[in-house]
């Protein structure tokens, strides 16, 4: 039975699901996240921490320079769609197996030419762009960062790219193939940003002010935005991930990818300008994964005195990475991945601790997210330093775990009954070697 | 230090392997790299993402997949296979037990076929 409906998974649900995380743009824009922005907005997120202390009197303190404090984070975290921008087009650049820098530097030079309206510069307020250089400005980043490397790499080689004789140096060489379509995009981008310009919008101040690609954006995209920091989008959100997971896949990955710039958009919204959004990056990897996707902390307790050999050993190796939110171990030990059974819980559990936690936010029993911070960050620090320092936010991850504890039990017992039956079936008939490994796993 | 795998003496054998974030699969390196060290083999071995992979597959003697990458599976293949790689996707329980030695056999076994290929 179990076997037969893991064949099924394996063949229905696994080439949809798998075919959505293959996408090159996707994996293009997670992987630019990981490695070019995130050190930074965590480094930046540090700055915002000590501009926002919870202790009241500290708070008071440090009011006057509050401002001055706020420099480091607004120019690393606050600049983040700058930075993804290169790293869009650096990551695509990889995956497409073609000069990565180039097409990176070049990103960022076109991201900035659309951000700014065109006109005189020397007198252009800073404070009225930097938003959009930021959290307001993810999309045109993601945007530019694909098309900059998608144009670079076709003129590659091409008819249309300056030659230079083979005695020259590569790198030269490079430097010049790399002009034609520099010179096209800088003209293509910056013609369209003057187009767009000329329009103008009254501003939260009253005062008129000129449209930026940004801007237009972001007003186009504003009932997204608005959308996606809701329920509903909520429980897309987290049953699309643990579907992936539940076949195998890395849905954390997948739907970062998607939902990101929504996320950092209402996050940014929180940290600088008070917002109450919800549905932020921490309110799925500090708050719903813990102990990893699927939240199967209280699984790894269970396991470490499991009648199954199985169990026990997979409990083990799954006990150290559970404390900083990695469960693989789970994933493809017990295994939850594949298995018809695990994966009911698998993907309720993290649905009901959205639902808890998605109230809870929303009456405002806890502060609502405010910091970026590492998903390996253990539970209980991460969710007081997740909500700018409300303690009430580690209660919550552990009132969560409880939950957890509760609906996985049955499961687990179930489960471990099948496998402890195998196992005593392995010890009469040696022949079977291989009955130790659950057919789900294969 | 030279040993002899499929009849062939050899130095060091660099492997790559394509995951997620690198996170669970660091902890798997550290296994193997001490299998490695009991079992006399020297080995390098790294964790990078799939577009990592795409710029640097040259650099490496055997490519292994991690099981929560498996869609990619095909991709990852078909690159390996036009450089003359060899390739296979890390059987999912050694993966989540951290088997270091048993996924140390599976690196051992395709470089040598392509060793005797």
């Amino acid at each position: 039975m179990i076997e037969r409906s893991s064949a099924w998974f394996e063949r229905y649900l696994v080439p949809p699901l798998g075919a959505l995380a293959s996408n090159v743009y996707l994996q293009a824009v997670r992987d630019a996240f990981i490695i070019f922005t995130l050190p930074l907005i965590l480094a930046g997120s540090l700055f915002l921490i000590v501009a926002n202390p919870p202790i009241p009197a500290l708070a008071t303190f440090i009011a006057p320079y509050q401002q001055d404090i706020l420099v480091p984070f607004q120019l690393s975290f606050g600049l983040m769609a700058l930075f993804l921008s290169f790293g869009v087009a650096y990551s695509l650049a990889q995956y497409r197996r073609t000069e990565a820098v180039q097409p990176g530097v070049l990103a960022m030079v076109l991201f900035l030419i659309a951000s700014v309206p065109v006109r005189d510069l020397t007198n252009l307020n800073f404070g009225e762009v930097l938003p959009y250089l930021g959290g307001q400005g993810l999309l045109v980043g993601i945007l530019i960062g694909i098309l900059t490397t998608e144009v670079m790499r076709r003129f590659r080689g091409s008819r249309f790219t300056i030659r230079l004789p083979k005695s020259v140096p590569p790198n030269v060489t490079r430097a010049f193939e790399a002009l034609v379509p520099a010179v096209l995009l800088i003209t293509l981008i910056w013609g369209v940003e003057w187009f767009v310009s000329i329009h103008t919008f009254t501003g939260a101040d009253g005062k008129l002010q000129q449209l930026t690609l940004p801007i237009l954006l972001m007003r186009a995209f504003q009932p997204l935005v608005f959308v996606q920091d809701s329920y509903p989008a909520a429980l897309l959100e987290i049953i699309l991930m643990m579907l992936l997971w539940s076949v195998g896949i890395h849905g954390m990955n997948v739907v970062t990818a998607i939902a990101l710039p929504f996320w950092l958009s209402t996050l940014t919204a929180n940290a600088t300008a008070g917002g109450h959004g919800i549905v932020t990056e921490p309110f799925f990897h500090i708050f719903a994964h813990l102990g990893g996707s699927g939240a199967t902390w209280p699984l790894v307790i269970y396991m470490l005195r499991s009648h199954s050999a199985q169990l026990r050993t997979v409990g083990k190796v799954a006990l150290g990475p559970a404390i900083f939110n990695i469960n693989e171990p789970v994933t493809f030990g017990v295994p939850m991945a594949l298995n018809p059974l695990m994966m009911i819980p698998f993907v309720l559990v993290p649905v009901i601790i959205v639902t808890i936690n998605y109230i809870v936010f929303s009456i405002g029993l806890v502060h609502v997210p405010v910091v970026l911070q590492p998903f390996t960050v253990p539970v209980g620090i991460s969710g007081f330093v997740a909500t700018g320092g409300d303690f009430r936010g580690s209660l919550l991850q552990f009132f969560d775990l409880a939950v957890s504890a509760i609906i996985y039990y049955p499961f687990f017992k179930a489960w471990e009954r099948i496998l402890v039956a195998r196992e005593e079936a392995a010890t009469v008939q040696p022949v079977e070697k291989n009955v130790r490994i659950p057919a789900g796993v294969r | 230090m030279t040993r002899l795998v499929g009849g062939v003496a050899i130095v060091m054998i660099r492997v790559l392997i394509v995951c997620s974030w690198g996170m669970s699969t660091s902890l798997l390196v550290d296994s193997m790299l001490a299998a490695a060290v009991a079992s006399g083999y020297e080995l390098t071995v790294e964790a990078l993402s799939a577009g990592e992979y795409a710029a640097r597959v040259e650099e490496c003697d055997v490519v292994l997949i991690a099981p929560q990458i498996r869609h990619l599976r095909k991709s990852i293949e078909k690159l390996a296979a036009s450089v003359g790689k060899p390739v296979a996707l890390i059987e999912p329980f050694h993966y989540a037990t951290m088997n270091g030695q048993a996924v140390l056999e599976q690196v051992l076994s395709l470089f040598s076929g392509v060793q005797e290929g």
